[in-house]
């Protein structure tokens, strides 16, 4: 049996796990292609229009897969963490697909739940067996494998490995020998990893001679430090996973450069942007840009758009810290967030 | 200490009963209006959900009568509104305001945290007073909620346009100025009475809509463009089942019969969508699967642009109108939303749903002849 694994959102967090387990129980897995135009068009003209752009870019690769595979695998991650959520469209995610795509091939979904705490991690796995109609004595030795694949996969990212180049060797990042400084670039892995839709921003960085390092690669532990002092529990995991990167490049340490790349109609998105902003607004004012993507963003406007904040970024380093764009002395600003 | 809290319909009636009874004194946020809207727009990002854009409004316009505490009620998620709070404060802090905001998150949030909020704002009153000013709230509450549901009913079969709005409108400018929660409960009384008397023509059988989606939006007439007033003024009735009484009947007073029967009205949808997924975009599917075997003429889903829960419910809803053969329709509502394309929209609809029924009354018209 061939199962289609669409190479959209949670493909570039998980699918380590999910490979690791489909194999070993022994199913060949079909992962639909890059990112083309023409998925995201099908995506497009499927999805509600509403939408956020990942979202409509799944419902892409699903129609992408519908003919080729007999089943297609579709998670509804609920929760990744105890107390948290991960975006309500996730968790709708299966009911998306089955209303908008017409002739589907069996659903094969992931429930993913560990709302109430991280014992429910193996519930998912034992409910895909069934599923599947494997033995549970199977399950389990495939479980423990896929998690501690995924281990390594997570450890990977956090040493500052892109997500794509694990998964893609060929798409190895090594670090520049000759770099002018690095750009944080805060967004969901599977924007920035999709190159397509991310319009190549990282490679167009490198080529201009910046590092990039992405929120993914700022470990979990201090990313989970900096949001403690939030005046309220942030409950959205991906959520915390920008801001928590975001608070960590604000103190300047890092990175000499902020871009975040938010895709349009994201409402968590617009939430930590905000917030991000205005802490830097407060703070050290490094250069920041907002670069905001949707099915009709234009090649052309973002690369000069692109280029334009480079520039301001190499004239910012050369002529040091003394002078601000904003036309603020950097100096006198408060030195704390909050 | 001076309380605000944002607007959403006539939530401020039951508030202002419950501050009353408390003798804390409160600004009532002036009513929406374009200026609040600007506001909100100057400060927040652009792609926060419109009920943020406009609440800081409602804040904002308080804040310059005299308020200095926000209190709002909170929740952890999925949704964004659980942590509207936040950013909030960090724009008011940013614009200047230095008011303190008091999120109000479910118990189950931690009660410690609960009570020492809810102390904050209650001060040093006695709990049973605390307790007797609660419950009256509620009173207040569900009469509100019943006063609506009248207007909402007299709307479509009034013979004289307009007599019941002008009546609630006149109830709304009243109620402002009256203290403490029997005299709201008198004023509700009153007001109750004179909709009664309104001449209605009986024999109508006005076309029936159900309105389901984002409870904001759906609350708020300012933010959806009056949707109630505008298809009662085309003589259809309107069903709601959101409402702030449901709100507090399901989560914060106990009511038992009443979350059973919702639950029984979520459980019924599972066909469709099976749990909670944030916002009330399951409500709005199971309402929807509700209203149809009600027999409704036709539904209107509502909710703000970039609403992530009700997006979800979105791409479901086609599949209900066609297994249900019910006609739904989606309005989308952003601050640019024009009042001359919403018109038309809704005319359109409502034309629709007339066709309906009349080619439904003929076929059975039909089928009676054959036998
Ligand atoms: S987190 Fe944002 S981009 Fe991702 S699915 Fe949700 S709304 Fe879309
Ligand atoms: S339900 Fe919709 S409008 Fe309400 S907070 Fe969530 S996204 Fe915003």
């Amino acid at each position: 049996m061939n199962i289609g694994i669409p190479r959209a959102l949670l493909y570039f967090d998980y699918f380590p796990m999910w490979q690791t387990f489909l194999n070993y129980l022994g199913f060949s897995i079909i992962i639909s292609p890059p990112t083309t135009k023409d998925i995201l068009n099908i995506g497009v003209s499927l999805c509600v229009d509403d939408a956020c752009l990942p979202v409509k870019l799944f419902h892409g690769h699903v129609a992408y897969l519908k003919e080729k595979v007999d089943v297609i695998f579709v998670p509804r991650l609920v929760s990744v963490a105890p107390g948290e959520f991960i975006c309500p469209k996730f968790i709708g995610l299966p009911e998306m697909i089955k209303n908008s795509i017409e002739n589907l091939p069996p659903l094969l979904i992931f429930n993913y739940n560990l709302y109430k705490g991280i014992r429910d991690k193996k519930d998912a796995f034992d409910d895909l067996g069934r599923q599947l109609g494997v033995s549970s004595s199977h399950v389990d030795r495939a479980y423990k494998e896929a998690i501690s694949r995924q281990y390594i996969y997570e450890a990977m990212i956090e040493s500052g490995q892109n997500p794509l180049a694990i998964l893609h060797p060929k798409e190895k990042w090594d670090k520049l020998d000759y770099s002018k400084g690095v750009i944080g670039i805060i967004a969901h892995p599977y924007l920035v990893c999709d190159r397509y839709i991310s319009m190549d921003i990282a490679k167009k960085i490198r080529d201009k001679g910046y590092d990039v390092r992405i929120s993914a690669n700022v470990p979990q532990t201090i990313r989970e430090n900096n949001l403690e002092t939030m005046p309220k529990r942030l409950f959205w995991s991906y959520g915390r996973n920008l801001l928590g990167s975001g608070i960590e490049w604000l103190k300047g340490n890092e990175v000499d450069g902020i871009i975040f790349l938010s895709s349009f109609g994201c409402g968590i998105d617009s939430f930590i942007e905000e917030l991000i902003r205005r802490y830097n607004a407060r703070q050290l004012r490094l250069p920041y840009a907002v670069f905001t993507i949707d099915e009709h963003s234009g090649q052309a406007g973002f690369d000069t758009r692109l280029e334009a904040f480079l520039d301001m970024l190499e004239w910012r380093c050369k002529d040091g810290y003394n002078f601000s764009p904003y036309g603020y002395d950097v100096y006198s600003s408060k030195s704390s967030i909050r | 200490m001076v309380i605000t809290f944002p607007h959403m319909g006539t939530m401020y009636i039951p508030v202002k009963a419950l501050f009353d009874e408390l003798g804390i004194n409160i600004v009532i946020p002036p009513r929406i209006s374009k200026r609040t809207l600007e506001v909100g727009l100057k400060c927040c990002p652009e792609m926060a959900c419109l009920p943020l854009k406009v609440t800081i409004g409602n804040y904002v316009e308080s804040i310059k009568r005299g308020a200095d505490t926000i209190v709002l009620s909170g929740s952890c998620g999925p949704c964004r509104f659980g942590y509207y709070g936040v950013v909030q404060k960090e724009i008011l802090r940013d614009l200047g305001y230095d008011v303190e905001i008091v999120i109000l998150d479910p118990p189950r949030e931690g009660i410690k945290e609960f009570w020492e909020r809810v102390k904050k704002i209650t001060g040093n009153s006695p709990l049973y007073k605390g307790l007797r000013a609660i419950n009256k709230a509620f009173k207040v509450c569900e009469e509100t909620e019943r006063l609506l549901k009248l207007v909402l009913q007299k709307r479509c079969r009034e013979v004289y346009k307009g007599d019941t709005d002008r009546t609630f409108n006149r109830f709304e400018d009243k109620i402002r100025s009256v203290k403490g929660a029997q005299g709201i409960l008198e004023c509700i009384q009153e007001t109750r009475k004179q909709l009664e008397n309104i001449k209605v023509d009986n024999n109508k059988k006005p076309i029936k809509v159900g309105l389901v989606g984002e409870i904001y939006t759906i609350i708020e007439p300012y933010v959806n463009l009056n949707i109630e007033k505008r298809l009662g003024d085309m003589g259809v009735e309107v069903h709601r089942e959101m409402s702030v009484d449901g709100w507090v009947k399901y989560h914060l007073a106990p009511d038992i019969k009443f979350r059973r029967k919702q639950k029984q009205i979520l459980e019924s949808s599972k066909d469709y969508l099976g749990l909670c997924i944030g916002g009330h975009a399951w409500e709005t599917v199971a309402h929807t699967l509700n209203y149809s075997r009600e027999g409704m003429d036709g539904i209107i889903q509502i909710l703000p642009f970039g609403c992530m829960p009700e997006i979800v419910a979105e791409s479901i809803l086609p599949t209900i109108a066609k297994e249900e053969c019910i006609p739904i329709m989606t309005l989308v509502v952003d601050e640019l939303t024009g009042e001359a394309g919403y018109q038309t929209r809704l005319e359109a609809f409502v034309d629709l749903l007339h066709l309906e029924r009349s080619r439904r009354e003929n076929e059975f018209g039909k089928v009676l002849s054959w036998n």
